[in-house]
């Protein structure tokens, strides 16, 4: 029964995006695509973390009402992980929009996306 | 003290501001930046100062003003200082290199740099999981910049690879560390860990997760291809920045995350940390381009350190010394070499010979070198030397072996490379261009090796007993390179000759005959050296660097020294030898044997002590376990400098090649270290048995067959300089056989014949050298004739060649006569027989030294060749006459040598009365023997000279007398291939066959390195699939499934 | 395909690896004792209602202070990398095709508001959700509509650097006063915590985002405008 909760259903679906991104990551040859399954992986992390920090028939941790400024630490979720999470997304953005510009680049010195292509360095 | 905060702030605050400068103010944004990097290790170094004098304490820092967990703090304290320092350092340094080509790159470079260096500096102090997680990403993002400061396809391509590689690092990390918090309920790593039972398994999956990142972050074997890529494509510069700076920061979060490790993971670390030290080693073999080369080198050394930190347990309260030094070592020289690559710029290190038109830079390269192999006196040696030592005294003879084989490895390599710069044909190209800003920071870092090896010197626990003022002498001589060769040489001899002086009231016993040969020797072979003229670049300070590391030797009180004295000789004698026109292989092949020799030898040492409270040389004989292995081991390590048969086939190469009076240095005197070694080592251990058989009974068999093969191999030479190095062996096999006998008149025998081999080897190779001076040939059948030119030389070698075959009147046979006594009295007869046998193969070579060189037709275009120069001739006779001495009063040589053994051997089997010496077997007197010889030679001779007026003079070019027809150039000299009837007979023996065996080794591991190596395809997919399947068998070993 | 099959079993045990952690993990039925000190004591010490940015800004400023500079260090890289090989071939400007009339006239309407509702939630972080880098984004995205309306336009890269940098250096600035002027490094007790709630409140927090707001605003600007600087190009 609990497997349909919400804290498990998001555990559940962070994981998996997890490994379908890492999946990805590892067998698709267009470097976009690689690029889209990173992203699919970091998001299932966050995810993750968000999953970390719910408390089930809790609210937000932000305190605009009277009722939530009194016994606060039994009312919200954990503020932490997102916190965290937010700090994790912009990280992610960071990374994924510098993948991109190397996709870019990548792509202008021989025209092609297949990451096969580019084992000049070996060895 | 400048708050540690200021270190954020300057290199944070500076990089945002540096977006206000425009275009136009670019080559202010340089000042800034490097004035920024200034005042950033300004405060770590003065923090590091600060707290190792103890006039600071460790500082915590709270941002926000509230206490951890609930916000993030940093630490500065020792561990964090020195780190910090490591990294604004090489960030300082690393820009100012760089200087000129992130000008080009414009301000947005020197942003980038800042932030990895800021990045750097909290990865080491904070004390936050998730702050280390964020930080970490800035530095690989920052990295991910500095790889396309010079963009190319390749650079591009190797920057994704990393990306892509830390990406999914840091991802997994991520998880790691929000499962943590999970179980834990902090991010804090100085937080109190309520760890709930129930939870457990979830922690250490979590820890792991979080541990695993970071060791991948290390780049391990064999998921590290990314990280390879990176260094291979990057010019030198930046991969320095990426090699010292980043690699020391990883290390250190690694060290900082050992408190909440479980125990397992330390295993972990070893094994992991080891093995890629020994893999990395390994397919560097095959490994061509310089900076592929040095990022291998790179990943092998963190391997090392790394694995050093899993051993921490073991190591006790040497860790820090071991660790500190190891990272030093390593930071410093691949700064250096990597800076090095830079300036040249080069794709195979074939190409690095342009290194030879900047003497400094080759300088510099061999002292990183040296520094990254853990040579004295730079600080690896003392971490090398106490991570072995305390590896054995803990029982981890696993890892003791493997760390020695891997860094015998990486000598292989470095070592070839350091031959190809200093021997192979330079490529044409543009001359080298070194700025000012390269300079500076080779120089700075070039003079920290020093810096650093004194203090590693006085902080390791015995380093203070060494006697560093020899080596400091010789390292002078790099000062005065630019004299020249008659001030050099009259100062060396003076400072030998003096040293001499003041050890010579200390002296005793088998102390005093090594130091003159040492010394004495020395000066002697130096004489020649006035024929030189020029300045020599690089001779002196080597050659007395050998110097300084033999009569360290005698001096060595502690295996300490004695091995440091050793590592200094080697390393000196490789200079030496690789002097010479064609010595490339010969002087890598030396320093290989030597090399692995030295390794056995500080595994014996460590060996030997266990269990024992000093490090003294006498250890040795109160060793309580493994006494038998340590004789082997060290045995073996000696046996690699006598060149006993096996491990002789670097010997005639290097020998032979070498120039004319460092033949007879390394010939005459060089090997004779060995001998000293054996005889350290067999009057400690005595007699051990490998069950019931006697090591000494084995090494006398190995000391007769080195004899018989060595003066083979030696009669069927055409080279004249080889055939001398082969007889080298061949004596030193009767060294060998003579210690082996364990007798007063077996050691008599064998430092006699130590004593006179010094005498006719360097006799010998000065003569020939001589000859081969005049007529730039060695081969002999070019040669002949010679007497009527070279009347003097003639004289030495004719002399020489009687003290070598051991033939009556002269001091050789005194060795003779007593060995056959010994041997008669030990009743080894087979081995005797062979050293006989041995005796009359010298016969052969020696006949054929004179009868072809100086004898027979003189050649046409040799008729104007004059004698050797006065100052080669002038330590001959010098020889000569200590010889003859010798010879008529041999008392005067074997009598003090018989005083000296009598504690040892207190049956002295040989009575003396004045020269007339008695044994069991028989009697024999010198004086009268040459008497009686001298009178038969002058009957002969008389005899001869009545009956040769008879005699019928043929012109050169009477044929008449000629019954052969030539049909190759050589044999047009009767003398080619003179022994040919015997090389039938028993050439076979004489087969190469040791050689062959060595090839294969070598071949093999090629081989081995070639097949491992294609794991990195280049694929930066395989290399993501590598990192995920390392993972994942580490995680299935460290909790043994799932 | 035989290294899918491999990695497909590499996955296999990955997902073993983490279904033990899904298995260990229980979810949380209170809150962590950090977050409860967060929750009980946040209100009086930041006085931020938004508990998510009283840990963001003040007890976590120190990973914000890295998230800016990631984006920062991001936007220097993109610059510098695209600026690198910029230059082509200037040819190919025409085949842009022009932005629909719809676009165009939208975008008109919408972009003052999308810089309204940006500063808005910046402004407000430390009252309702939102926060500087919410509203950074936004702002970003006013201007991602800009350039999609009108391609060609050019932004001014010399202002937004100067924003950018401005803003990063006010907040290394305040950061410090934080040292001379209250607990440590990002204290945001500087200024007064005011009334609880009210906008003016939370210490030095909404300073703090603005300047975070502007500054991850212009960064992603940046970083959009460097990109479609070199399509103009080609």
């Amino acid at each position: 029964m609990h497997w349909f909760s919400l804290e498990y259903i998001a555990m559940n679906l962070g994981f998996l995006l997890i490994l379908i991104g890492l999946w990805g990551i590892i067998t698709r040859k267009n470097i976009l695509r690689i690029i889209i399954s990173f992203s699919l992986f970091d998001t299932g992390t966050h995810i993750v973390i968000v999953a970390i920090g719910y408390i089930r028939n809790r609210t937000a941790p932000i305190l605009d009402t009277l009722a939530l400024q009194k016994d606060t630490a039994s009312k919200i979720v954990d503020p932490l992980p997102q916190a965290l999470v937010l700090t994790a997304i912009v990280i992610g953005l960071g990374v994924t929009a510098l993948l991109l510009v190397y996709a870019m680049k990548l792509f202008e010195t021989k025209k092609t996306l297949d990451i096969h292509r580019f084992n000049d360095l070996k060895w | 003290m400048v708050t540690p905060v200021y270190l954020v702030v300057s290199l944070l605050g500076i990089a945002f501001a540096l977006g206000i400068l425009g275009k136009p103010l670019r080559k202010v944004a340089g000042v800034i930046t490097l004035a920024t990097m200034a005042f950033a290790s300004y405060i770590s170094v003065s923090w590091f100062m600060g707290l190792w004098f103890g006039e600071q304490s460790a500082a915590m820092v709270f941002t926000a003003g509230f206490r951890p967990p609930f916000s993030i703090n940093l630490l500065m304290g020792f561990e964090e200082a020195f780190f910090l320092s490591l990294v604004n350092l090489a960030g300082l340094f690393g820009t100012l290199f760089l200087y000129r080509t992130l000008m080009k790159s414009g301000v947005n470079a020197f942003v980038i740099l800042l932030i990895l260096i800021m990045g750097l500096n909290v990865i080491i102090m904070t004390r936050d999981l998730f702050n280390l997680f964020v930080f970490m990403e800035i530095s690989s993002i920052a990295t991910a910049g500095i790889i396309i400061l010079n963009p190319h396809q390749k650079t591009i391509s190797a920057g994704f690879k990393y990306m892509l590689a830390t990406g999914i690092v840091a991802g997994i990390l991520l998880l790691g560390i929000i499962f943590f918090y999970h179980f834990t309920g902090t991010l804090n790593l100085d937080d109190t860990i309520r760890v709930n039972i129930e939870a457990w398994k979830g922690i250490t999956v979590a820890l792991f997760f979080i541990l695993i990142a970071v060791i991948v972050e290390l780049k391990p074997f064999p998921a590290n291809g990314w990280g390879l890529d990176v260094y291979e494509s990057v010019p030198g510069g930046i991969g320095m920045l990426i090699s010292t700076a980043s690699a020391s920061a990883m290390l250190y979060v690694v060290y900082k995350l050992l408190p909440i490790a479980p125990p397992v993971f330390f295993q972990i670390l070893t094994t992991i940390g080891i093995g890629t030290f020994f893999f990395s080693n390994l397919l560097a073999l095959k490994q061509t381009h310089p900076n592929r080369l040095l990022g291998y080198s790179s990943v092998g050394q963190i391997g090392l350190i790394t694995g050093v930190i899993g051993l921490s347990h073991f190591l006790g309260n040497q860790f820090g010394l071991i660790a500190a030094s190891l990272l030093i070592s390593h930071y410093l020289a691949k700064a250096g070499l990597f800076w090095i690559s830079g300036i040249l710029n080069k794709t195979h290190i074939r190409e690095w010979s342009v290194i030879r038109q900047n003497r400094l830079l080759l300088f510099l390269f061999s002292l990183f070198v040296f520094l990254l192999l853990g040579f004295p006196p730079f600080p690896a040696f003392y971490g090398k030397w106490e991570l072995i030592m305390q590896l054995a005294g803990s029982g981890q003879f696993f890892w003791l072996g493997a760390i020695l084989v891997a860094s015998l490895l990486e000598g292989v390599y470095l070592f070839r490379w350091l031959g190809y710069a200093m021997k192979l044909e330079a490529p044409a190209g543009e001359p080298l261009r070194v700025g000012w800003n390269q300079y500076i920071p080779l120089g700075i870092f070039g003079l920290a090796t020093f810096v650093t090896g004194y203090y590693a010197t006085h902080l390791s626990s015995y380093g203070s007993l060494i006697n560093l003022i020899p080596l400091a002498f010789a390292l002078g001589f790099f000062l005065i390179d630019f004299l020249p060769v008659y001030i050099k040489n009259t100062l060396a001899i003076a400072g030998m000759g003096f040293y001499f002086y003041y050890l010579y009231p200390d002296l005793n016993g088998f102390d005093m005959v090594f130091s003159a040969i040492f010394l004495v020797g020395g000066i002697l072979t130096l004489l020649a050296g006035y024929a030189y003229k020029g300045k020599r670049i690089g001779f002196y300070p080597t050659a007395l660097m050998m110097f300084a590391g033999l009569i360290g030797l005698v001096e060595a009180k502690t295996t300490l020294e004695f091995f440091f004295a050793w590592e200094v000789m080697t390393a000196g004698s490789y200079f030496l030898i690789i002097r010479g026109k064609k010595s490339m292989e010969h002087a890598l092949s030396y320093m290989l044997f030597s090399l692995g020799g030295a390794y056995l030898i500080l595994a014996g040492f460590s060996l030997a002590s266990i269990g024992q409270s000093t490090i003294v040389l006498d250890i040795l004989a109160t060793a309580p376990l493994y006494a038998p292995l340590i004789f082997i081991l060290l045995a073996i390590g000696f046996m690699t400098k006598t060149a006993s048969i096996g491990l002789h086939i670097w010997l005639p190469g290097a020998h032979a090649e070498a120039e004319t009076d460092v033949s007879p240095m390394v010939s005459s005197i060089l090997l004779k270290a060995g001998v000293f070694g054996l005889i350290i080592l067999i009057i400690r251990m005595g007699e051990q048995h490998l069950g019931s058989l006697s090591i000494l009974y084995i090494l006398s068999w190995i000391g007769a067959i080195t004899a018989v093969l060595g003066n083979l191999m030696a009669a069927f030479q055409e080279d004249a300089k080889r055939l001398l190095a082969y007889s080298s062996i061949g004596v030193l096999g009767y060294i060998l056989f003579g210690l082996a006998l364990f007798s007063h008149l077996g050691w008599l025998a064998a430092i006699a014949i130590a004593v006179t081999h010094f005498l006719f080897k360097a006799l010998l190779f000065l003569a020939i050298g001589g000859v081969v001076w005049r007529l730039k040939t060695k081969e002999m059948y070019r040669m002949g004739g010679l007497i009527t030119r070279m009347p003097f030389t003639f004289i030495s070698v004719l002399i020489g060649i009687i003290v070598l075959a051991g033939i009556p009147p002269l001091s050789g046979f005194a060795g003779k006569w007593i060995f056959t006594n010994a041997v008669i009295e030990k009743e080894w007869f087979f081995q005797g027989a062979l050293i006989s046998f041995a005796g009359i193969i010298a016969f052969l070579y020696c006949f054929r030294l004179i009868h072809t060189i100086f004898l027979g037709q003189l050649k046409d275009e040799h008729r104007k060749v004059n004698e050797a120069p006065f100052w080669i001739l002038a330590p001959q006779y010098i020889i000569l006459i200590i010889v003859m001495v010798f010879s008529v009063l041999p008392n005067s040589l074997l009598h003090p040598i018989g005083e000296m053994l009598k504690p040892y051997f207190p049956d002295g089997a040989l009575t003396w009365q004045g020269q007339y010496a008695t044994s069991i077997f028989g009697y024999w007197n010198g004086t009268w023997v040459m008497y009686v010889v001298v009178a038969i030679f002058l009957l002969v001779f008389l005899w001869l000279w009545f009956m040769n007026r008879k005699a019928y003079r043929v012109k050169q070019f009477n044929i008449v007398f000629a019954a052969e027809r030539p049909f190759r150039p050589e044999t047009t000299h009767f003398a080619y291939n003179f022994f040919a009837p015997y090389k039938k007979a028993i050439g076979f023996l004489a087969e190469p066959g040791v050689t062959r065996f060595w090839g294969h080794v070598s071949e093999g591991s090629h081989a081995i390195a070639e097949l491992i190596r294609r794991i990195y395809s280049g694929n930066g997919q395989v290399y993501l699939f590598q990192i995920m399947a390392f993972i994942v068998v580490v995680y299935l070993i460290s909790f043994g499934g799932f | 395909m035989l290294r899918n099959s491999l990695f497909l079993i590499v996955l296999a045990a990955f997902a073993v690896i983490a279904f033990t952690l899904v298995n260990a993990w229980h979810p949380a039925e209170s809150l962590s004792p950090v977050a409860e000190h967060y929750a009980t004591n946040g209100p009086t010490e930041v006085g931020a209602a938004n508990l998510v940015t009283a840990v963001v800004v003040t007890y976590r400023g120190f990973d914000t202070l890295g998230e800016v500079t990631i984006l920062f260090v991001t936007a220097a890289i993109i610059g510098f990398f695209l600026s690198l090989f910029h230059s082509e071939s200037p040819e190919q400007t025409d085949r842009l095709m022009p932005a629909s009339e719809i676009l165009s006239t939208a975008s008109k309407l919408l972009i003052p508001f999308m810089l309204v509702l940006g500063i808005y939630v910046f402004v407000n972080g430390h009252l309702t959700p939102g926060g500087g880098f919410q509203g950074g984004a936004i702002i970003a995205s006013a201007f991602v509509l800009l350039l999609l309306a009108d391609p060609l336009s050019k932004l001014n890269h010399r202002i937004i650097a100067m924003v950018e940098s401005v803003s990063g250096v006010a907040f290394v600035l305040i950061g410090l006063l934080g040292i001379f002027l209250a607990g440590g490094f990002l204290d945001n007790r500087i200024l007064d915590l005011g009334t609880f709630g009210a906008l003016l409140s939370a210490g030095v927090i909404p300073l703090l985002y603005i300047f975070i707001g502007l500054k991850v605003g212009s960064e992603l600007t940046n970083i959009i405008g460097h990109l479609q600087q070199t399509q103009k190009n080609r």
